[in-house]
């Protein structure tokens, strides 16, 4: 039989987050990768080919979590694709120098009872925290192979991968079987009984643990099949939390941590360094009450300074290089390849690409060095007015750049809801673009004091709307809890490579939206159709708002970039001087309704990526109501 | 004889000193689903009783003698909660009845239901119960996680990250402005939301 015809091995890597996941994922597989969603979800799915002596391996990086219960999405994805796809084998990695908290989830996935090796990552970390492991006690205490690493220097991953193909073809590995207390075993093999004679896809141990915990899953699974062994579990779930006066599941969470402390301690040895830390030390500084802030504002102010300087500059560069192409075709199809397609094309070259690739560049680097649980830590109750937490403060700063890096960087957040909200409190931050529009008219011919109220009313506007989305969206808040990693330099490759990967995946989204965008356009340009649209709006520009007729197609073309109804305004004015085509009044009203009306063709694709076509869609629709909601309040409080 | 209105606006008043929020007329009736109006009488006779300072239109801040009593209603309620969750009564019927049981069970029963729970040994009567939130840890001090009474999926969180009962956990700093707290447990550091941290009760050593 030929390599070609075998079914390619699988590798799931998993673990805790900050552990190194994805620098092993990276070094295994290259640039051989592709980022998605996982089906039906908006969890990342990445996932990479390999050729290891003669096999191909199929490497899946399941999300980094900290637990297996259904609270997630992170973590109902990855247990149901362990459980039900089966990969041929499990890499866990772990963190040497948190072994306890890691134990803890490796407990969880021996549960699962699936192949699985360790990688024992960040040995380096740990031997500077005075932590040595005894290796062949940890491998006796789990029954796993376990593998020393240290990721960041490719030490021992060749070795890992050898022993996981090994693994996964012989499939023989014989994890320990994990046991807690005795009353717990007890009930747990009762509800294992039970569950053993109905067709289930997990291991039935499993399903009688999560039964016990009261995983509202897993209830619903099984009880589709059996109602009466959701009731038996749930009794005998009470029992246990009358003798121990907990919740069953808090009991269950005890007892695993319970076990993983019984085998940490039993296998490694810490000898404290003297001395703080270079975390602490840098923690005493960047998380300080007084002198944290000032070093946020700085390292905020040194982003959004390198994102647009650079952006700036390379955007100059492609617009001069790339310009010329769009008025090389003649006649009306060649005006609609020119300025439709390869309008379209540069404008996401040239305007859109040199600011997300900066920017991933930089998220990428901070998310490594750790500093960005620091600056969440320091926010979090700020942000809290307006519904969101700490995490979210950096896409909010990066919001008044560019939406489109802002909205896909929500994708920090942990829960659905969360992210929802964050994404929608970002698309109202006025962005670059809409800066252009305010200074340019308002501010440059009504007043910089009006232009600075409108900002200021956009702060307001976005705290109520922030709060209202808040109150009215579904779902539980979590709030801020995470774990702050120990600041370390980051790993020059994993960070460029991992920006390359997210810079093409965003490029195949949003590129076709802007294209299509921007023949659509085109195609009404030339169909001789502006007017008539111009027309059709009228009702709503001119009654309603109390615009020029024109300004309807400013704003339709506006979609495609923000800046271009002011660039537009002057072509079919023929004039620069603003204050003679439009009244003080019109070009506040106009300011307003261009600040929100709309997310542009490039945020939207950024929201179907990151949060679904139903949620960008509602968003979508929101503002324009929005924006002609308050546009025409504006305008009425103004003339009154 | 503290009545027990009394005793249900100090415990709120506290309850919102807890969480970080202004006790204001408005706040306070809202807490307790009353008029505003008779809230503002409620709140004037009880500052003139010397529970409490009022200020009109200002809020209201506790004198010594009021946080007392509005801290131990506060734990009495806690405690009943916990001992009728575990007697199995649903959770809406939990919260109504733990209001009651507040103002009636003596301090000595509370106190050996609560050590109960606890599984402890008693302590020597009249000994202050010593089960905060971890909110009102200093900076640099430990206690030993007692119990979460959050929402169940910050508290699944909470325990999946280490939180479990009798874990010690240490409050290594606060941001300004009541912000977050970060904590240091299981050898990790961690940042907790005050709302959540508040719901996270440790016994102080």
């Amino acid at each position: 039989m030929s390599t070609a015809e075998k079914r390619p091995i699988t590798i799931a890597l998993a673990g805790n987050a900050n552990v190194g996941k994805s620098v092993i994922f990276n070094y295994f597989t290259g640039l051989h990768q592709h980022i998605g969603n996982w089906p039906g979800k908006t969890v990342e799915k990445a996932e990479g080919t390999l050729h290891f002596k003669g096999h191909a391996v199929d490497v899946i990086d399941l999300p980094g979590i900290y637990s297996l219960s259904a609270f997630s999405i992170e973590e109902r994805v990855s247990r149901e694709y362990i459980a039900i796809q089966k990969p041929d084998i499990v890499i866990n990695i772990v963190d040497a120098s948190v072994l306890e908290r890691n134990l803890f989830f490796t407990i969880q996935l021996l549960e699962l009872e699936t192949p699985m090796i360790m990688a024992l990552n960040q040995m380096d970390v740990a031997k500077g925290k005075g932590i040595t492991i005894n290796i062949p006690q940890l491998q006796k205490s789990l029954g796993i192979p376990i593998i020393p690493t240290i990721a960041t220097g490719g030490t021992g991953l060749d070795k890992l991968l050898g022993k996981a193909v090994k693994i996964a073809k012989g499939k023989k590995a014989n994890p320990a079987k994990m046991r807690y207390g005795r009353e717990i075993e007890e009930k747990i093999s009762k509800v294992t009984k039970l569950v053993e004679k109905i067709p289930i896809k997990y291991p039935p141990r499993w399903v009688a643990i999560k039964l016990l915990e009261g995983d509202e899953e897993i209830r619903k699974i099984v009880g589709r099949i059996d109602q009466k062994i959701v009731s038996s579990a749930e009794r005998y779930a009470r029992d246990l939390e009358r003798i121990h006066g907990e919740l069953c599941s808090t009991i269950i969470t005890s007892e695993r941590y319970n076990v993983a402390n019984k085998i940490a301690r039993g296998s490694q040895r810490i000898t404290p360094p003297r001395g703080p830390s270079l975390t602490e030390r840098l923690d005493a500084v960047t998380t300080h009450p007084v002198m944290g802030y000032p070093i946020l504002i700085g390292i905020m102010f040194l982003v959004l300074f390198t994102v647009f300087t650079v952006g700036g500059y390379l955007s100059g560069f492609f617009e001069d290089v790339m310009g010329p192409i769009r008025g090389a075709f003649g006649g009306e199809i060649g005006e609609l390849i020119g300025e439709g397609v390869f309008g379209g094309l540069i404008a996401g070259i040239a305007i859109v690409l040199p600011f997300i690739l900066p920017f991933y560049l930089i998220l990428t680097l901070l998310e490594g060095s750790g500093y960005l649980p620091r600056a969440a830590f320091m926010t979090d109750n700020l942000m809290h007015r307006m519904g969101i937490h700490g995490k979210a403060f950096i896409p909010f700063i990066l919001g008044y750049g560019c939406n489109v890096p802002a909205c896909l960087g929500c994708r920090i957040m942990e829960t659905e809801r969360e992210r929802t909200i964050a994404a929608f409190v970002v698309t109202l931050v006025p962005c670059a673009a809409v800066t252009v529009v305010v200074l340019g008219l308002v501010g440059a011919f009504v007043g910089i004091h009006w232009a600075l109220a409108l900002y200021l009313l956009n702060l307001v506007i976005i705290f109520i709307l922030g709060r209202v989305a808040f109150k009215v969206l579904p779902g539980e808040s979590m709030g801020l809890i995470m774990e702050m990693p120990p600041y370390r330099k980051p790993h020059v490759r994993s960070v460029l490579k991992e920006t390359w990967m997210r810079v093409k995946d965003f490029v195949y989204i949003a590129f076709p939206l802007i294209i299509i965008g921007s023949v659509v356009l085109t195609g009404l340009k030339v169909g001789g159709l502006l007017e008539p649209i111009g027309n059709t709006l009228s009702p709503v520009t001119v009654g309603w708002l109390g615009l020029p007729a024109i300004t309807g197609v400013l704003l339709v073309f506006g979609v495609l970039r923000k800046e271009l109804t002011l660039v537009m305004l002057a072509t079919l004015m023929a004039t620069t001087n603003f204050a003679t085509v439009l009244t003080p009044i019109q070009m506040i009203v106009f300011a307003i309704v261009v600040m929100y009306y709309i997310p542009c063709i490039a945020t939207i694709a950024a929201l179907v990526r990151e949060l679904g076509w139903k949620k960008a869609a509602y968003i979508t629709v929101f503002e324009i109501a929005f924006a002609l909601l308050i546009g025409g309040i504006a305008f009425r409080l103004l003339t009154a | 004889m503290i009545t027990e209105r009394t005793e249900e606006y100090l415990e709120a008043i506290y309850y919102l000193y807890e969480r970080g929020e202004a006790a204001t007329t408005t706040s306070v009736a809202k807490e307790l689903k009353v008029a505003p109006a008779s809230a503002t009488q409620m709140l004037k006779k009880l500052a003139k009783q010397g529970y409490l300072k009022y200020v009109p239109y200002r809020g209201v801040t506790l004198t010594p003698k009021g946080e007392k009593i509005g801290k131990k209603v506060l734990r009495k309620h806690r405690v009943m909660e916990k001992f009728l969750s575990n007697l199995g009564l649903p959770k809406s019927r939990v919260h109504k009845d733990a209001c009651e049981l507040e103002h009636h069970i003596p301090d000595d029963l509370e106190r050996v239901i609560h050590q109960r729970f606890e599984g402890e040994r008693l302590l020597p009567p009249g000994a202050p119960s010593n089960v905060v939130p971890l909110t009102s840890l200093l900076d640099g001090q430990k206690g030993i996680v007692s119990f979460i009474g959050g929402g169940r999926g910050a508290s699944q969180r909470l325990t999946d990250l280490g939180l479990t009962p009798r874990t010690e956990i240490k409050v290594v700093k606060s941001a300004l402005f009541r912000g977050p707290l970060m904590v240091s447990v299981r050898g990790t550091t961690l940042a907790i939301g005050r709302g959540i941290a508040a719901t996270v009760f440790v016994r102080v050593k």
